[in-house]
């Protein structure tokens, strides 16, 4: 079995990958993926961390189920705005989306 | 320390390799391949009071699938202009991948079984959905109109039949009370085959792999008669052969879990070995579904996603209280 | 055996999530997402929760990725990124990157979390259904309601605009 670190190393760095695209990305697709690489790195520290209890626990494992039904609904409703938004304004360019400013 | 050749010949005749190469993996799926397709256009044929394929050997043309293989590898391979050329060769061969991993997951006799998982049911579904996608990438890939309509088309089938597909297994989990292919066949060893009471479900998940397999009266993504082959449409000939390969195993491994789901699996009276019982049961099934494709007309867009929606979900969720009522017992009024 | 086959998974997981955002054609992108996702039903298929790495699959790429790869193309081609400037908010981020690397260099090299050899009760499906069931039945009606919820709203949104 492989050491419980290394599980947490691969999750800790997708949640630096993810957070890298939320804050330099602009384009609308790209924050949603970068979203979604958070949510499975929060996924998979669930599930190692849920392993660290001798006996495992199995709460994780619910959580987890619960965590990614949740994610596919965020998915579908940031891209159904995300539609609507190139609908009305062409470019998903998040920086340019400033219709609403005074 | 032995040498290399010794641990060659060692690796060769392991049972796990034999599994994967010969038996029930690449070389079987081919060659049963290279039948069936023979076999269907055959029966085919004769169903529509035709005579069919029957110049390749003295046997009614048997060796017609090997003689398309020849043809079709002889052909000169064009990647049409434009095409994304990495989405167009990959699509194909990572279907083939994902179809024969399908296979891995079926128990064909007691102890031959690639992969003995203890959610093998959930597994084989999940990989399954992968398919629409793959399709999706194969027609967007070829940048032309029918190829990608072809794949929008089997993205939009997936949302009419998926959740029937699903719930319609449920029925085996609840009754038999476990995930575990081989479980399930050893719950049928000692309570009966399943088809009796789950007739509704194994009816649903006939139609609904039906739909899944994107064979007729479902082929929607690839329907001939309105878009000329769908997302197949602009592959040239050594990967039009490739992109044939999944339709194959995904039939042939659908055919397996529903004789696994509902009709015992390799379980039989032993005057004839599990496997024979197996794939007795299998071809059957296989069968069935072939003349499903000379029997029935194709089915509209519309009339499918309104069909899964409304038919197919309910009669599956009909088939869920079935399946309580066998577990709990039904109460006395 | 099993260090190959995590460092494998690892590997593969990482480096299509970092393929995911900077390949150039949003196509790509979604393909290595979806590539992501894979490896990480195969790390949690690794730490005995088959059940959730087979849900995962099942959502993550039979719906999510379609859907994005269904987005993408609606929305058409959207190539190249602009080029980054280098802000005072991406500094921090790269910042940010830095030290969450770190940590997680500090930690690998720590050994700090052996974990269960054997997984027994724990990873036992029959008492994952009986927990979700028993203990978190409200909360998985509450998430029923508030996909039903979802799929509405997605359904709204998207049909907004047709009105002639």
């Amino acid at each position: 079995m492989e050491p419980l670190t290394s599980f947490f190393a691969v999750s800790v760095v997708l949640l630096g990958i993810g957070i890298y695209g939320l804050t330099t990305k602009r384009n609308a697709l790209r924050i949603l993926f970068s979203i979604e690489l958070i949510y499975n790195a929060a996924n998979l520290n669930i599930i190692a961390f849920a392993r660290l209890r001798d006996p495992p626990i199995v709460t994780g494992q619910v959580l987890v189920l619960f965590t990614i039904a949740l994610a596919a609904m965020e998915a579908s409703v940031g891209l159904a705005i995300i539609m609507l938004v190139s609908r009305l304004n062409v470019d998903i360019d998040l920086r340019k989306l400033n219709r609403l400013k005074g | 320390m032995p040498d290399p050749i010794t641990q060659i010949i060692q690796l060769v005749t392991s049972t796990y390799f034999l599994e994967i190469v010969v038996f029930p993996g690449l070389i079987s799926i081919a060659i049963l391949g290279a039948f069936f397709t023979w076999f269907e256009r055959k029966l085919t044929a004769r169903v529509q009071l035709r005579i069919g394929p029957s110049y390749s050997s003295p046997a009614g043309g048997i060796l017609q699938g090997f003689a398309d293989i020849i043809k079709l590898l002889f052909k000169e391979l064009i990647i049409p202009e434009g095409a994304d050329r990495f989405f167009f060769i990959m699509s194909p061969v990572t279907a083939l991948i994902i179809g024969a991993a399908l296979l891995g997951l079926i128990p064909f006799a007691p102890g031959v079984q690639i992969a003995n998982v203890e959610v093998g049911l959930p597994a084989f579904l999940a990989i399954v959905t992968l398919s629409p996608t793959l399709v999706l990438l194969a027609g967007w890939s070829a940048n032309s109109k029918f190829p990608f309509i072809g794949g929008l088309r089997a993205l939009f089938q997936q949302t009419a039949y998926e959740i029937p597909l699903w719930l319609s297994a449920l029925g085996v989990v609840m009754i038999t009370g476990t995930l575990n292919l081989t479980g399930i066949v050893q719950f049928q060893q000692n309570n009966g085959w399943l088809i009796l009471p789950q007739a509704l479900g194994a009816l649903l998940f006939i139609v609904t792999s039906t739909a899944e397999m994107e064979r007729l009266p479902f082929d929607l993504p690839e329907a001939e008669s309105e878009i000329m082959m769908g997302w197949q449409a602009e592959y040239p000939g050594p990967l039009f052969m490739l992109v044939q390969g999944p339709a194959f195993i995904k039939l042939y491994a659908f055919a397996a879990l529903f004789s696994t789901l509902y009709l015992g699996g390799y379980l039989g009276p032993a005057i004839i070995p599990p496997i024979v019982w197996f794939f007795l049961k299998t071809i059957v099934i296989i069968v069935a579904v072939m003349l499903f494709r000379s029997t029935f007309p194709r089915v509209r867009l519309d009339q499918l996603l309104r069909q899964g929606w409304t038919t197919l979900l309910t009669l599956s969720i009909v088939n869920i209280v079935i399946a309580y009522f066998i577990v709990v017992g039904v109460p006395a009024i | 055996m099993t260090d190959l086959t995590f460092l494998a998974l690892a590997t593969v997981t990482v480096a299509s999530a970092i393929l995911a955002l900077e390949a150039r054609d949003l196509v790509y992108g979604a393909a290595a997402l979806g590539i992501t996702f894979l490896g990480m039903a195969g790390l949690f298929f690794l730490l005995d929760a088959s059940y959730v790495g087979a849900f995962q699959i099942a959502v993550y790429i039979g719906a999510v990725v379609v859907l994005i790869l269904f987005t993408v193309m609606l929305v058409g081609p959207q190539l190249g990124e602009p080029p980054l400037e280098l802000r005072r908010l991406s500094l921090l981020t790269a910042l940010l990157v830095a030290l969450l690397l770190g940590t997680a260099g500090s930690l690998t090299s720590a050994a700090a979390f052996p974990g269960p050899d054997n997984c027994g009760g724990g990873c036992d499906l029959t008492r994952l259904g009986t927990t979700l069931i028993n203990q978190y039945g409200v909360p998985l009606e509450f998430l029923s309601l508030v996909l039903a919820a979802a799929v509405i709203g997605a359904l709204t949104l998207a049909k907004a605009d047709r009105k002639g």
